[in-house]
Order: structure tokens, then C-alpha cells, then sequence
């Protein structure tokens, strides 16, 4: 990552009393900076502010990984111990687990079952499919 | 059918002769679900969908092959089926339940297909026939013998 920070140099004491038309700006006018900027550079401990500028290469949700929705759907076809029985074997579930999802594709239609990568979303659904289980893969 | 003894994966069903011949006739169906059936998402917003489908539609078609040789070697090779004084067994083990299921729910999800995938809760109902009633026959049959399966594999 790129750091970028603004060096700040202190105030010398009495700039302020010497340049009251530059208080706001916080400038020093021609003289008061020839005077100073010498010294200052050579004493003054620069303070650093934290980045606040946006990375462009890191902070940007789109170059994240996308992820895949393994979903199985509900169909009245398929009975639900052996929907249950399909997901213990398929993602390896305590049958407590496996029931949970399975009543949740009975009541609600559907249940999100994991979320992967392509190819770990692709390979459940292969093995889902395999018992003839309407599951499918969405991106995220 | 019923399950007589489970020891070490290895599972004994108590079968009568109309029983196994039920049996042969639900497995001698597979496979019915057409492979094109299977989609591998619903939208069209995964990469490259058509390379995707036709990988799905490969990994299917591997593992129906496989288990019609499982199905056909069960049926030619009748191994699996001993005639006892008490009448006749089938022994599978656990691995054999797993693919004897997913040919039981291929042809019990096909039969459902055939029948123009009724939904009870919905207002799409069996228009029942003559033509129709093989498939329905199936169906249950097909998930009879599943929770006969099912029951075993999840124990007492």
C-alpha cells in the first residue's frame, strides 16, 4: 500500500501576534517564513497524519472474491429425512444441522446451504444434484 | 421390507418375494430424470454458464453410468439376495445404500416429472389417468423402499 501523509510544522510562538491577517489561513507571510523555515527545519519533530485517503488499490468491494450461494429449493417431491440424510452426507452435518436447513427449505421455500467459491459452490451442487436434489448456485 | 440385523455397515433386510420383485421393477426404471433436467443456477449470472452447465451435465451422466452398472450387476448378479429358512435377505452395506438411494429418488423424482410435477399445496393437482397411474405407482413405491433405507441408516 502506498502511504501518503502531510508533514505539519508547528506554529513558531509569536507567528501569530506577527501575521494576524494570516491567522485563518494559518500562512506565514514572506518575512516570517524567511526567518523561520531555517530553524524549523532543522528542530521542529514533524507530525504525521494517518492516511486518509482511499486506497484504490485495496479498498474496493468489487476486486473482493466473489462469492456463490449453494441453495437447495423446495420441491414436494423429495422426502424430508432424505433431504436431511443428503446434507449430512453431502457437507458432512450433524443431522441436527442438516434438519434445521431442511425444514427451512420446507417452510420457507428455499435454504442457503453454504457460501463458497465457484468451484467448492460448483462441486456441492454436482453432489447435491447427484441425489436429484433441486439445489443451485447464485452469486453473492 | 424390513431391517433384521446392522453390524459393522453391513445391513440385512428381510424381503418377501413381492417385495423383491417390486423391487427389481422400481430399479430396472433407472435412470428417468432427463440429464438436461439438472440446472446449475437459476440466473444466468454465473461465469461462462454454458461451460458450467455442460460440466454439471458431465458429472451426472459419470455418476448415473456408475450406478447403472450397480443397478445392473444387483439385478444380473443376485448376490445381494439369500434364500433363509425364514424367507429371503438382502444384504447391502452402507455405500450400497447411498447409491441404491439415489436411483430410488431418480426414479421416484421422474416419475414425478412424468406426472407433470404436482404440487399438493398449489392448484397444480394429478389429472390422473390411465396413461398416468404407472408413474404415480412408481413414485411411491420408489419412496416406500427410500424410508425403508432411510430408517436403517439412521438406526434404532
Amino acid at each position: 500500500m502506498q502511504r501518503r501523509g502531510t508533514v505539519l510544522l508547528p506554529r513558531p510562538r509569536g507567528a501569530a501576534h506577527q501575521s494576524n491577517s494570516n491567522q485563518d489561513t494559518g500562512a506565514l507571510d514572506s518575512c516570517t517564513r524567511a526567518f523561520y523555515l531555517p530553524i524549523m527545519a532543522a528542530t521542529a519533530t514533524p507530525e504525521v497524519r494517518p492516511d486518509i485517503d482511499r486506497d484504490e488499490e485495496t479498498d474496493s468491494s468489487t476486486k473482493l472474491e466473489s462469492g456463490y450461494l449453494v441453495i437447495c429449493w423446495n420441491d414436494p417431491v423429495n422426502l424430508m429425512d432424505y433431504v436431511t440424510h443428503v446434507f449430512q452426507v453431502v457437507f458432512g452435518w450433524q443431522r441436527q444441522k442438516a434438519k434445521v436447513h431442511m425444514l427451512q427449505v420446507h417452510n420457507e421455500g428455499k435454504s442457503v446451504l453454504v457460501r463458497e467459491s465457484m468451484e467448492k459452490a460448483e462441486f456441492y451442487v454436482h453432489q447435491l444434484q447427484k441425489y436429484s436434489l433441486h439445489a443451485t448456485m447464485e452469486r453473492d | 421390507m424390513k431391517l433384521i440385523r446392522a453390524r459393522k455397515e453391513t445391513f440385512v433386510f428381510a424381503i418377501s418375494p413381492q417385495e423383491k420383485s417390486l423391487l427389481d421393477e422400481v430399479l430396472m426404471l433407472y435412470p428417468l430424470i432427463s440429464p438436461a433436467h439438472h440446472r446449475l443456477s437459476r440466473k444466468s449470472n454465473v461465469v461462462q454458464p454454458n461451460d458450467h452447465q455442460r460440466l454439471l451435465e458431465e458429472s451426472l451422466a459419470a455418476q448415473r453410468e456408475l450406478n447403472r452398472k450397480n443397478v445392473q450387476a444387483m439385478l444380473e448378479k443376485p448376490g445381494h439376495f439369500q434364500t433363509t429358512a425364514a424367507g429371503q435377505q438382502l444384504t447391502v452395506s452402507g455405500p450400497e445404500i447411498e447409491w441404491l438411494l439415489q436411483v430410488l429418488n431418480d426414479v421416484r423424482v421422474g416419475s414425478w416429472i412424468a406426472l407433470g410435477s404436482p404440487d399438493p399445496e398449489s392448484d397444480k393437482k394429478i389429472a390422473f389417468n390411465k396413461k398416468l397411474l404407472p408413474h404415480f405407482r412408481m413414485m411411491e413405491l420408489a419412496g416406500a423402499f427410500e424410508t425403508v433405507f432411510l430408517d436403517a441408516l439412521s438406526g434404532p
